[in-house]
């Protein structure tokens, strides 16, 4: 199965696509909602275009490690895959509204486990601000695990935890 | 994906039905009531299939997380769905301490009072620790557990956390149901134990299957 989904439009109805670790999810149906499930330290990156309506969303586990296996495990070359999938499908980064959810540090007593979720999160500000890019709204950080939701109709991120429900 | 083949799968069942065996007499010797603990299958399967196992990744449960050193290097977890882990809290902690009203603000199933906590991560520590014995015998060194953690957490968010100490060795997972029965109640739990990939090989070879 590819890791990149991409749907065309389809009237009247709605459906989910759900970006695993290491997969990303590109949508022009504005009916479509995509989904990353149960981020721990991973994060997730949503992109949308509000002129194209064209909504993405990548689900990297970790800054940088050797070249191969799922297309966005890795924020380091990860991070230009999704751009790229994003704009030859209809978007552009340039004028996308970008959102970022995750990096938590779930369990304390693991060792190495609380920087991941933080290096996470610095990698991807960092590659964006390499490409001249930043973004609009985060969750980031603490120690809850979220559930991310971007609705390709109206680019609303649905951020929900155990026992909140936020939008960005 | 690698898949047990019909010899290990027997062994690795055996070895975990043996020591949670001793979990479970463990677990009746502190609480005074008699507490079976039984896994009935034992898979190596994918993180995908495990988070199926426990209802789905937003599916929210206590997760019972202990590190793994000495013989054995990973991660162990014990997951469990909120209710039956309230009732096991609840077993571990009769005659000790009466929690006041029923551990938790009205309305939110998901919140654990800090005794059960405890007593939850006693649980964790006992049934993977005697499991970890059983393992230690095997491999003639001991298995040395860290202390417990427990969560309540998406059971995806918290194997999340784990697969990225791993980076996610996907196919190393070795799954169980664990199921805590105390006369005709029985909670069904999850266990892990997510081996380093070298100590998964050397787990198998010890147990006498070469893990190929």
């Amino acid at each position: 199965m590819s890791s990149t989904a991409v749907v065309a439009p389809r009237a009247g109805v709605t459906q989910l696509l759900v970006a695993g670790i290491g997969e990303m999810v590109i949508s022009k149906d504005p009916k479509t909602t995509l989904v990353a499930y149960g981020l721990g330290s991973c994060v997730a990156l949503a992109a949308w275009d509000p002129d194209t309506t064209v909504g993405g969303l990548a689900h990297f586990m970790l800054p940088a490690g050797p070249p191969g296996g799922p297309p966005v495990k890795f924020v380091e070359g990860g991070l230009q895959a999704f751009l790229e999938a994003f704009t030859r499908h209809g978007g552009r980064p340039g004028q996308a509204r970008l959102k970022a959810a995750g990096g938590a540090a779930m369990l304390s007593i693991m060792s190495g486990g609380l920087e991941i979720g933080r290096r996470n999160a610095e990698a991807v500000a960092a590659g964006l601000a390499a490409l001249g890019l930043t973004l609009h709204a985060r969750d980031l950080g603490g120690t809850a695990g979220r559930t991310v939701q971007l609705e390709v109709g109206t680019g609303r991120l649905l951020v929900k935890s155990v026992s909140t429900v936020t939008t960005l | 994906m690698l898949l047990l083949t019909p010899v290990e799968e027997t062994v690795l069942s055996h070895t975990f039905a043996h020591g949670l065996m001793r979990a479970g007499l463990a677990l009746a010797e502190m609480t005074g009531h008699e507490i079976i603990v039984a896994a009935p299958d034992v898979r190596r399967c994918s993180p995908a299939d495990v988070i199926a196992m426990a209802g789905g990744p937003d599916k929210v449960v206590v997760g019972i997380y202990l590190g793994i050193g000495g013989s054995l290097s990973g991660h162990a977890l014990l997951m469990l769905p909120p209710d039956g882990a309230r009732r096991l809290a609840r077993i571990l902690l009769e005659g000790v301490v009466v929690p006041a009203g029923d551990g938790a603000p009205p309305g939110d199933p998901f919140v654990l009072d800090p005794l059960e906590i405890s007593a939850l991560q006693e649980v964790g520590n006992v049934t993977i620790s005697a499991f970890l014995n059983e393992l230690g015998m095997h491999l003639h060194e001991p298995v040395l557990p860290s202390v417990p953690q427990a969560v309540v957490e998406m059971a995806g968010a918290i194997l999340d956390a784990v697969l990225v100490d791993l980076s996610l060795e996907a196919n190393q997972v070795l799954a169980a149901r664990a199921a805590f029965i105390e006369g005709y109640d029985a909670i069904e739990g999850t266990l892990l134990v997510l081996p380093r990939p070298e100590s998964l090989g050397a787990l198998l070879e010890a147990l006498g299957v070469d893990g190929q």
